[in-house]
Parts: C-alpha cells; sequence; structure tokens
C-alpha cells in the first residue's frame, strides 16, 4: 500500500513539473497567434457569410472585419472545453469500471478546467455579439446548446456540492458528467444540422481556411491545450495535496 | 424498447426457479400502479398542478394585443406546462420508495437494476400520460376555441409522444440520482432542464408545425427525428448507467 502511495507520488511529479513550463508554453503561443492573427491572417476569408442574412434583427452581410480576429481566441477556447469536458467522461468512464477515487478527483479538475474555458469562450462570443449584432443574446442555435453545455456543467458542481457521502458522490458525478457529455457532440454538430450564418464549420476536408489563416489558429489551439493541461495538472496536484494534508492532520490528532 | 437486451441474457442463463424478468418488471410496475390507484396522490398532485399552470399561462397572456396569435406559441405552452407538470411528477416518484425503504427491499431481489429503471420509467410515462390526456384537451379549451388550428393539428401526438418517453426516461435516472442530495426538488429541475433541453426545442418544434400547418416534410419530419434520436441515445445511457446510481 505504502508502496504504491510513493510510486504515485513521484510519478506525478515528474508531470506536475511540467505544468508551470506548460503554462508559460502555452501563454507565449497563444500570444504569438494572436500576434499572427493580426498580422499574418487576411482580413476577412473563411468566415464569411454565404448570403447577406438576418440575425437579431440586423443584417449581417460579409463585413465581419476586425472583429473577426476574436474568432482566433474564442473557437480554440471553445475547442479545449469540449476536450476537457470529453476528460471528464473518460475518467467518468474508468470510475465507474474500476472504483478507484483517483480517477474521481480527474473527473472533477478536468469538469473545472473545461468550466473556466467555458466561460471564456461565452464572454469572447458575447463581446462579438454585441458588437457585431448590436445585442446581448440571440437564441442561435450553437449559442443555445453551448449555453446549455454551461447550465449541465454549473448542474454537475451543485451535484458534487450536494451529495455528503463521497462514493455516492463520486458515482453520480460520474454518471452525470458521461450524460452531461453527450451535449458535447450535438453542440459540435449542430451548425452542420442547422446551418448556422456566424459559425462556419472548420473542421472539413475541403479546408474551409487558407494557410496564412489556419495557421494563427492551430498555434492559438496547441496553446490553448497547453495551458489547459498544465492548469488540470496543477490543480490536480493541490487537490491531491490538500487531500494528504487533511489525512495528516487527522493521523496527528489520533 | 430496451426490455428486449435484458430479457435474452436473462434466457440465456440457467434456470433457477426465478421469475422471468418480464414478471418482475411486471409485478414492479403493478406494485406502482396499485399504490397510486389506491393513494391518487401522483395524478391529483400533478393535475391540480398542470391546472395551475395553466391559470399562471391565462394571466400571464391576459394583457396580449387582440390581434395576437396565440396559435405560435401554443406549441412552447404546451411544452412548457408539460416539463413543469413531469418535474413535480419525477420529484415524488422515489418518495415512497425511499421514506418508507421499499427500494432497500427491492434492491434486495436478485434482479437486473435496469428492471427497476423500466418499471419506473414506464409508471412515471403512464401517469404523465394520464395527465396530459386531462390537461391538454383542458389547454385547447381555456386558449384554443376561438382559435382555428391547422388540419394537421392531430400531428401534435407525434412530438407528445416522443417528448413524453423521453422526459420520462431521463427523469427517471435523475431523480434516482437527486433523490439521495440535499436540495433534492431544486436539484432535479437544475440537472433535469437542461439536459432534456434538445428534446425541448425538438419536440417545441414539430408541435408548432403542427399546430400552425407548416412544412411537415422539412420541418417536421427532422424535428422528430431528431427528438426521437436524443430519445434512443439518452435512454440506452439511462439504461446502462442506472445500475451504479440506484446500488450507489
Amino acid at each position: 500500500m505504502t508502496e504504491t502511495t510513493t510510486k504515485t507520488t513521484t510519478k506525478t511529479s515528474s508531470l506536475d513539473r511540467l505544468a508551470i513550463p506548460l503554462i508559460i508554453v502555452g501563454a507565449l503561443l497563444t500570444t504569438t497567434a494572436f500576434v499572427l492573427a493580426f498580422t499574418l491572417a487576411p482580413l476577412v476569408m473563411g468566415a464569411e457569410v454565404d448570403t447577406p442574412a438576418l440575425i437579431g434583427g440586423k443584417m449581417v452581410a460579409n463585413k465581419l472585419l476586425l472583429s473577426q480576429k476574436i474568432f482566433y481566441f474564442h473557437m480554440p477556447v471553445a475547442v479545449t472545453s469540449f476536450v476537457a469536458l470529453l476528460f471528464t467522461a473518460i475518467y467518468g468512464v474508468l470510475f465507474l469500471a474500476k472504483r478507484e477515487r483517483r480517477y474521481d478527483l480527474n473527473a472533477k479538475v478536468a469538469t473545472e478546467v473545461a468550466l473556466v474555458f467555458i466561460l471564456m469562450t461565452m464572454v469572447s462570443g458575447e463581446l462579438w455579439t454585441r458588437y457585431e449584432w448590436g445585442v446581448w443574446w440571440v437564441w442561435e442555435p450553437r449559442l443555445t446548446t453551448y449555453f446549455i453545455l454551461m447550465l449541465l456543467i454549473i448542474g454537475y458542481f451543485i451535484l458534487r456540492g450536494a451529495i455528503d457521502d463521497a462514493e455516492r458522490r463520486a458515482t453520480y458525478a460520474s454518471v452525470f458528467g458521461i450524460i452531461a457529455f453527450i451535449d458535447v457532440p450535438i453542440c459540435f454538430l449542430i451548425t452542420r444540422m442547422v446551418p448556422s450564418s456566424v459559425h462556419p464549420v472548420i473542421f472539413r476536408t475541403d479546408s474551409g481556411l487558407p494557410p496564412p489563416m489556419l495557421i494563427p489558429l492551430l498555434i492559438a489551439l496547441f496553446g490553448m491545450f497547453c495551458i489547459a493541461f498544465g492548469l488540470y495538472r496543477t490543480r490536480l496536484r493541490e487537490q491531491r495535496l490538500r487531500e494528504r494534508l487533511t489525512a495528516l492532520k487527522e493521523s496527528l490528532e489520533d | 424498447m430496451a426490455a428486449n437486451p435484458s430479457q435474452a441474457t436473462r434466457a440465456e442463463a440457467p434456470s433457477t426457479g426465478r421469475p422471468s424478468t418480464l414478471a418482475q418488471y411486471r409485478t414492479l410496475l403493478a406494485k406502482d400502479l396499485r399504490q397510486e390507484f389506491r393513494t391518487r396522490e401522483m395524478l391529483t398532485s400533478m393535475g391540480i398542478y398542470a391546472l395551475l399552470v395553466l391559470v399562471v399561462f391565462g394571466a400571464a397572456l391576459a394583457q396580449s394585443a387582440r390581434g395576437f396569435d396565440i396559435l405560435q406559441v401554443s406549441g412552447g405552452l404546451i411544452w412548457a406546462l408539460i416539463v413543469f407538470t413531469s418535474l413535480l411528477g419525477l420529484n415524488r416518484s422515489f418518495s415512497h420508495e425511499k421514506e418508507e425503504g421499499s427500494l432497500e427491499g427491492i434492491l434486495l431481489v436478485p434482479l437486473d437494476r435496469s428492471v427497476i429503471f423500466l418499471s419506473k420509467a414506464t409508471s412515471n410515462l403512464l401517469f404523465l400520460a394520464v395527465v396530459e390526456i386531462i390537461t391538454l384537451p383542458l389547454f385547447y379549451f381555456f386558449f384554443l376555441t376561438g382559435e382555428t388550428p391547422s388540419s394537421t393539428f392531430w400531428m401534435t401526438v407525434g412530438p407528445l409522444a416522443v417528448g413524453t418517453i423521453g422526459i420520462t426516461g431521463i427523469g427517471t435516472l435523475l431523480a434516482t440520482i437527486t433523490m439521495n442530495t440535499r436540495g433534492k426538488d431544486v436539484l432535479l429541475a437544475v440537472l433535469f432542464i437542461p439536459l432534456t433541453y434538445p428534446l425541448l426545442y425538438a419536440c417545441t418544434a414539430a408541435t408548432t408545425v403542427a399546430v400552425l400547418g407548416g412544412d411537415i416534410g422539412g420541418a417536421y419530419v427532422p424535428a422528430l427525428a431528431l427528438a426521437a434520436g436524443y430519445d434512443v441515445v439518452m435512454l440506452l445511457v439511462s439504461w446502462l448507467l442506472y445500475d451504479y446510481v440506484v446500488s450507489a
């Protein structure tokens, strides 16, 4: 028992040492990507609407000029939140299969990271909506499904907070994490099912983006992944240390 | 529907004189129905609540202008009514089981846990369906008698059936989760409404098309297919995960 615990702590510490450098690398990469977005990427290409469309009572034509630059932040952050939620679901399945507490902790921390990125996506999207459409909110399919996703993740934490028994909390949270993940593919695919005029389909084989736009986007995406993973490892380490501290405190009291 | 796979695995197991899965399912369902028949607790509370929601709708719409077309919003109102009423019923559906410790008794029986899910979901479905059969004519009576809905009005049955099945399936799983938590009534709503949103959206779309008589092939059928697909995914996942939830 003691052997396995020491083993896990040494194994995690090597990954944990990477956490802070990864956050820094991610910050540098995303900054580079945003600079490139203004220098390398052309003004408006891939994100055009096919025909002028009426959204929120306003005509939106092919003039998504400078404000389109938020795309290089908005889209990588959103994709990162999806990936983090994928890990929530995977760790949920692992917990239900193996009944080990650490998977529940992993799932919880992954969901926390996901919530941070979901909030960043919502804020950046809102800024764009307000600037470009002159309204704060529109019940547009992608916006709505993503908003629902945010509510589900907030519900996940409310659920965790409402259960005292650790084993039961872990089980219920795992189950809910798996069910909530069903909304992710819906949100991802909704622009393919219900054509949305502002969210272009990025992932496709006939390449929607020319290289000068694709390069900053991919750098930003990779940078966001680095930041998310760094945050995840840091938070996981903090949680583990906290658990050890409580265990130590309890043993000292005895 | 989803009973077939479990039935198949049961049939392969060596016969030990245990009742079949179908018999277990029937017994559990009969228990819920008998209890309801004796107390009439669920149906009265859900029915009265639905009536009160209609009264609230009446107050909310009382000041609308004379030319206001209620047909445009009636699909949405019907689904708001169903969601709120089902929340009340789902919250209650496990209260007896919990208070009188009967769930522990059921869990002691060597039976497939998904049978519990199916029987509970079926009883919830039946109760909600009965309440809908009573309240939707009342909705028509209160709000739509002065209007002329399209000839496709009968097609609202489709989204109503698909939506009710999905709501009770997801709701039964979530009610089992929230049964053991603090502030369970609020928590059920917090988890249930976002999770059923896609279903709600698709069903409202299909209902509205049916009421207004829009493009059946281009709008009604895709919306209904979307709702049915969501039903299938959600019911399968709930059915698979129910074992973990009810045993925790």
